[in-house]
Parts: C-alpha cells; structure tokens; sequence
C-alpha cells in the first residue's frame, strides 16, 4: 500500500498552514516529517491520516482518493493514528486500553468475555514485540510503555498506514526507545510508518527517509544518512544554527557562593545530598525518572519539605516548606508540565507572567506598573503574542514556556530552577530560551536545571551532576567533552 | 441628496437599520469575524435575556413596567444577589457553596435575637456569625482537603439544625422599629436594602477586579496547582473567600430578617441553587477561572424578574418551578463555551 498526498494546501483563518506540499510514503519505509513548531508538519500527518481536511490537493491511498468523514471510516481503509497526547485511561487495564471503542467485538450474549479480549491485546502488543504483558497494571509502566499501547490500539484494527503525531514528545529518551523499536518492528512487516518529530536525535535513529517542512512550505526530500543533523536543522530554521558551548565557566568558579545545600534528604527518594551554586553558576542534573532529580527541585522549591539537612540562600538560613516561602525569598520555579503546573492556559499572557509576585498598591491591583512589566518582558524575551492581555492559550508551545520563564523571571530570583525548560518547544524558540538562560546566568543568575534531553544539559551546564537511585553517581565538570554515552552510562 | 435619502429610509424603517448596527456596536473588537455574531450573541445574552424577559412580561401585565413593581423587583432581588456577590468569588475559585441558604437563616435568627437590645448594630452579630460560618467552611475545605460540595452540603444541614434546634421551629419576631425604618425601609420610593445591596456591588467588584486578592481567586479556579507552585497561598486565598461569602451571607439574612420582620427556620431554604444559578446564568462557569460580578447581577435579576414576572401575569404558581428550571439549563445551553471546556461532568 502506497500514501501519496499531492499538492495539499491548508489554511486556518488568515495562516496558510500548509502551501501545496506533495510527499509519498513507501510501505517498508519509516517516513519522518520534521519542522520547527508552526511549519506545518502535524498539520500535514493530519490530513494524511483524515483526521483534517485539505484545502486543495488530495491524498491517494493505492491510487485511490482517500478523505475519510471521521476517524472510524479511516481506520476501515486501513490508516491509523497515534496522537501526540497520552490518550491511555489509567483507571482501564491495558488489554482495554487497547480495544477501547471496539470492545463490543468481544461480547458474548451481551457480555463481555476478558479472557478473549486480553488474548487478542497480547497478540496485539506481541505483534510489534511490545515487551508488554496485559496482566501488568498500567501504573507499573512508564509512559513509553503507555504510547506502545497506543500504537496497539491502532493496530488493533490492522491498519495498513501507521501515523505518529509526535509521540515521543512528553517521554524520556529510555522511554522513547520502546517507541522507536515499535516502529521499526512494523517497518519490518511491511507497513507504511510515519512520525512527527522534534528531536533529529530519534529521526537519525528509525528514519529511512525525511521530509523537511519550513513555514508551510516543503523544503525537501532526503535519505536518511545523505544529510548531517546540523544540515537539517539549518534547512528547518532556514538559517545556520550554531549551539555554542556555554562560556566563561572559569570566570563563575570563582563568583561568590550564592546557596548551598547541606545534607538535605527525603526518603526513600533522595540520600542526603549536597550542593553549593556560585552567582552566575549552572547547574545541570542528569538522571532517569524516580533517580532523585526531581526530588532536589522539589525539596529547593519548597513543594515538599525535607526529612533533614539544611539549606542557606545569599548567606542567610534557607526553609521553605511550601513553595510560596521560596518564591518570597527568591527561588523561582520552572515545572516540567507546562500546561498542568506551568501556567494558566484562560488567564492572559499579563497575568500570567506576573503571577508570582504582582505589583501591588497597599491592597491593591497596580495596573499600571503591572503592564509595564509585562510589556517589558514580553520584548526581552521575545514572547509572540498580539496583545499582553491576549488569553495565553492562544500562543505556540515555545512562545507557553517563554510566558513560564518570564513568570519566574520576573520576581527577579536569585535562585532559578528548571525541569525540561524546552520540553515540546522548536529550535528557534530552544536557542532562544538558551539565549535568555545565558543572559541571565552571565548577570549572576544561579540555575539548576533537570532535563531529560542530554544535549541540552551539556549546552547549558557549567557543570552537571548526574544521580542514580537517590544519590549523585557521577560529576562531569568539563559537559560540552562530554557525550551524551558517557552519561547514560552513568545514570543506568 | 443620496444621504439625505438613506437617513428618510433608515428613519421610516428602523427596524432594519438600528438593532442591525446595535448588537456590534456594543461588543468590544473581535479578531475572528466569521464568529463574530455567535461570540456575541454568548457574551450579550444574559442582557438580551433580561431584556426579553421585561418586554415580554410589560406586555403581558400592564403593571409589571411600574416604578411601584421595579421597586418590589429590587427588593426581591437584594438577597438574592447579596448572597450571589460571594458565590461568584467561590465559583470563580472553582468551588461550591451549598450552606449559603443555611447561613442566611442563622444571621437572620442571630438578627431577631439582638436586635430588640441592639437595634441597628444588629448588623454586628449578623456578620459575625456569617462571617464565622464561612470561615469554618473554608478551613475545612483548605486545611482539611475535603471538596467544598461535600463540606458545605454538610455544613448545610448542621447550620440549618443549630436553626431548628434554637428556633424549635417557631418564628421569631423582628419588630425594632428603627432597625426596620434602616434595613427595610424607603428612601424616595426606593428601597433601602438595594441601595445597600449596591454599595456591596461596588465593594465586591473593587475586591474582585482590582485587588491582588482578586486575581488570586481567578489564578486558583484557573490552575490549583499552578497557583500553588507559583507561591499563591492558596488555602490562605480559600479560607478568606468562603469568609468573604460567609459576611456576605451574614448580610443578606439581616434583610431577609427585616423584610420578613421575622426570622423562622425555613428562611432561605433552597436559597443556595438560586444562588448558584444566578451565577452561572449570569455567565461564571462552574469550572472556575472565568466570571465577574456583573454577569452575576444579571444573573439575580433575570432569575428575580422571572418570579416577580410569572406572578404578575398570573402563571399557575405549581408550573413556575418547571419555567425557572428550562430557563437555566437554556441559557447555559446557549453562553457555555464547549471549546475551552474538554471534558463536561
């Protein structure tokens, strides 16, 4: 079976979307479809797979015009989708989760029969060697895991076409290697395979072939392996991009000590651990999910309190047993979910960017030094919005997480803490937000960052401590050698 | 000569010309025209509502449009929308409040049994036990993690009980006449409980659009979590805003006591889903973030003018209730924005 879209255009209101774009997908071929965030590339997988309809120009399934009327119709000709979102129902089992909305193919006088319906998910999920056993209670899996099972669920209906709307996006690099050697597997089988990707790191690992999209428009066809990272992310952006090493990392040795930790703990989570920033200081750390990270953030942001150990911020003594007592003190928070702990998606961008610590009169609401403020930081860093009232959920995913790190920012911390600072986020906005994050760390800003994408730790760190099991296995002191194998090894 | 033209026909036919223009002309700007005239249609209908409403009655009963029967109108509506007024804030925080009839009748009962020594300074004790009400029901709901339907169903039924229990459910009088000349009596035909009722509008609406308080409310309905990671305090926020409803509520059963000139123990029963539906009438979902107290005005008068209205026409009293139900679940119906909302309980 051969997907061929030809000449497809799309416009949303005023945004062309998409300006007259042909591809073909081959079966035995992963496609890829790479782009910065706005180029077009989700919106093309969408009309591939039905799910959106093109302006102009038509998609052939085998030669034959293919424009489902919903998402069912597409499936019975053989096209599935995985979305981008987690779309698992964690109160179902996983044999349901895989048959959820075609669980009536497994009725038996009116009843449901869980002996053959969990026969049939395990077949399923063997087909593609899931490594997924349906007894498994799905809070024993990790989200990689959970995506397999949405790729079941596709399967379920044995598509010919497999479509992956960035379903790595909100995963960690273990957790994407399910993915990705689900999508090889069904390569192996025949099938057309294409994916929606941010991180060139996964599409250099599965893709036979790659489309890059700029502004709506195709840039070009290529085979994988005739073309460098470097080439493609320059072909996506349009212009060359240099991701230059952090700097003046001998200079910050010797800032002053602006917080340290000492011994601070939480069980069973984190061994006690120490840490001391200098103004100006980067820290990067560095480890698989429940290995720690998370619970040092935690423990400085004052979201959970710490068993023992004390901490000390400019000099004085340091607590702060929920996180409103670390904001007043000045350490800001970045979260890694933007939209669930980030920001207020209904709020405007102003309100958002001074939520933490908004100018007040007496009891009062400062208006007017509050649109200051906001227009202030909207220019700094760049933020793309058509008004600073406009409602936040308007904007691009690079532009939510610039309102985040304005609203950490803006209380002007001495201490900024990030989780996946550029999860979900394009290349420009990434260099962008890298360019902020230097800016600030050369005015005496201490950073601790937390990420799951290892590059980005080794562009921004002046140093990255890397935990395992609660407690800091290694320190790389020199992260721009370094290579993203050499940590790994370290965290597993 | 063409203009002069145009203006004899827009004059000759005005109903093509002006209720055209009208409707836009009042909206702020929009981006996206296409949707233009659904979006406004949302944003205005609680007005188009009332208006209908009134017109519709005017014709219907001669005397519904008299500044006598305005006036009587208002009266109606003060409880009411002194009570509303708090529960916007809950709402827009994302909670619920359902003890708000409740409260009323323990302040009016608190009213009745102090006014007779205290007159006017009645209004002290109402407050206090509004105020400390709501003050348990907030620390519960804050402190102690319990959804606020559940807290304040039960504090429902406990603050209705203290009434029962102290009343025996017999009535008592308010007849303190200077205390009544104050709370329910007449200033040039007008009411004095609307123009405290008004006071208490302009009050809240300072509180809720232009404080620091305020836009924590919003930040907490629109995002829990977030506010907290973003150092609001948030059960600080939730204790004093249930508190703020509580006063509120101490103020609404002093005149409810006056207007009365009683206080009994079936005073404001099922207050608390009119309440409620004046609110979200008025255009404040229930899931919170979203809202402001003038929607909520709107919201108690068309709910007041919908009673005030089927009784002077002379509607069936036993068919009201069916009317009044239809009328709220149409206009969320109509307002309710289903593209923010994903997934409706």
């Amino acid at each position: 079976m051969q997907m061929v879209a030809q000449n497809v255009s799309r416009s949303f209101g005023s945004t062309r979307a998409l300006d007259d774009v042909s591809v073909a997908l081959e079966p035995g071929f992963v496609h890829a479809l790479v782009g910065e965030n706005g180029a077009g590339k989700s919106t093309l997988l969408k009309i591939l797979a039905g799910a959106e309809r093109a302006d102009q120009g038509q998609v052939l399934l085998d030669g034959q015009p293919f424009a489902p009327r919903s998402l069912r119709e597409a499936t019975e000709r053989g096209v599935g989708l995985v979305f981008q979102e987690i779309t698992i129902n964690p109160a179902l089992s996983v044999a349901e989760n895989v048959f959820l909305g075609q669980m009536r193919r497994f009725r038996r006088a009116g009843l449901l029969s869980n002996r053959r319906l969990e026969r049939a998910a395990q077949e399923v999920l063997d087909s593609f060697s899931a490594g997924i056993s349906v007894s498994q209670p799905l809070t024993s899996l990790d989200l990689g895991q959970w995506k397999c099972i949405e790729i079941a669920r596709a399967l379920a209906s044995r598509p010919r076409v497999l479509l992956l709307d960035e379903s790595t996006a909100f995963l960690n690099h273990r957790e994407v290697d399910s993915v990705l050697s689900a999508m090889a597997a069904l390569k192996r089988q025949d099938m057309v395979v294409a994916f929606v990707s941010h991180h060139l790191a996964e599409v250099e690992r599965v893709a036979d072939r790659l489309t890059i999209l700029k502004d709506g428009r195709k840039v070009g066809d290529f085979d994988a392996g005739t073309i460098s990272r470097d080439e493609i992310q320059a072909r996506m952006v349009g212009r060359g991009v240099s991701v230059t090493a952090s700097t003046g990392g001998s200079a910050r040795l010797h800032g002053e000590p602006v917080f340290s930790a000492d011994a601070i703990a939480s069980a069973p989570r984190l061994a006690p651990m120490s840490l001391a920033l200098r103004r100006g200081e980067v820290v990067g750390l560095a480890g698989l999910k429940g290995a720690g990270g998370e619970r040092v953030m935690e423990l400085i942001a004052g979201v959970v309190g710490p068993d023992n150990g004390s901490m000390t911020l400019a000099g004085r003594p340091y607590r702060a047993r929920r996180p409103a007592a670390a904001w007043r003190q000045g350490v800001a928070y970045l979260p890694g979910d933007r939209t669930a702990e980030g920001l207020i998606l209904d709020a405007s961008v102003l309100d958002n960017l001074l939520m933490a610590r908004p100018p007040r009169r007496g009891p009062f609401f400062d208006r007017g030094r509050a649109a200051r403020s906001a227009t202030e930081l909207i220019a700094r860093l760049r933020i793309k919005t058509s008004s600073k009232d406009a409602r936040s959920g308007l904007l691009s995913g690079g532009n939510l997480q610039k309102v985040v790190l304005g609203k950490c920012l803006a209380i002007r911390p001495s201490l900024l803490l990030l989780h996946n600072p550029t999860r979900g986020v394009d290349v420009g906005a990434r260099m962008e937000i890298y360019r902020i994050l230097r800016d600030e760390a050369a005015a005496g800003l201490a950073i601790v960052v937390l990420s799951e994408d290892l590059h980005e730790l080794t562009t921004l760190s002046d140093r990255i401590l890397v935990m395992r099991r609660g407690e800091v296995a290694f320190q790389i002191d020199d992260p721009p050698a370094a290579t993203e194998d050499d940590i790994i090894r370290h965290m597993t | 000569m063409d203009q002069s033209d145009m203006i004899d026909t827009g004059v000759a036919s005005p109903g093509q010309a002006v209720p055209g223009q009208a409707v836009p002309d009042q909206a702020p700007p929009h981006q996206a025209t296409g949707r233009f005239s659904r979006d406004a249609v949302k944003r205005l209908f609680p007005v188009l509502l009332l208006l209908v409403l009134m017109a519709a009655f005017s014709v219907l009963s001669p005397r519904f449009l008299r500044f006598a029967n305005l006036m009587i109108v208002a009266e109606q509506a003060v409880v009411l929308l002194v009570a509303a007024l708090g529960m916007t804030f809950v709402i827009i925080a994302g909670s619920i409040d359902l003890s708000v009839g409740a409260i009323v009748a323990l302040a009016a009962l608190a009213t009745a049994w102090t006014a007779p020594t205290l007159g006017i300074a009645a209004i002290v004790p109402a407050c206090l036990v509004g105020l400390a009400c709501g003050i348990v029901n907030g620390v519960v709901v804050a402190k102690g993690k319990v959804p606020s339907f559940i807290v304040t169903l039960g504090a429902m039924v406990v603050y209705r009980g203290i009434v029962l229990f102290f009343t025996r459910g017999a009535p008592i009088s308010i007849d303190d006449e200077g205390f009544l000349d104050v709370f329910s009596g007449r200033v040039f035909g007008v009411p004095t409980s609307a123009l405290i009722a008004l006071l208490l509008v302009v009050v809240t609406v300072v509180i809720l659009d232009r404080t620091v308080f305020g836009r924590e409310v919003r930040a907490v309905g629109g995002g829990e979590r977030i506010a907290f990671l973003t150092g609001i305090g948030v059960d600080r926020t939730k204790i004093a805003l249930f508190a703020l409803l509580g006063l509120l509520c101490g103020m609404a059963g002093l005149l409810q006591g006056a207007r009365a000139m009683a206080a009994t123990a079936q005073l404001g029963e099922g207050l608390e889903l009119d309440v409620i539906a004046a609110v979200v009438v008025g255009g404040t979902p229930l899931t919170g973030g979203i809202g402001g107290i003038g929607g909520t005005i709107l919201g108690a008068l068309i709910i007041t003018v919908l009673s005030n209205g089927m009784n002077s026409i002379g509607l069936d009293p036993y068919f009201q209730n069916i009317v009044k139900g239809l009328v709220l679940v149409g206009s969320v119906f109509v307002t309710i924005d289903r593209k923010k909302i994903g997934i409706i309980k």
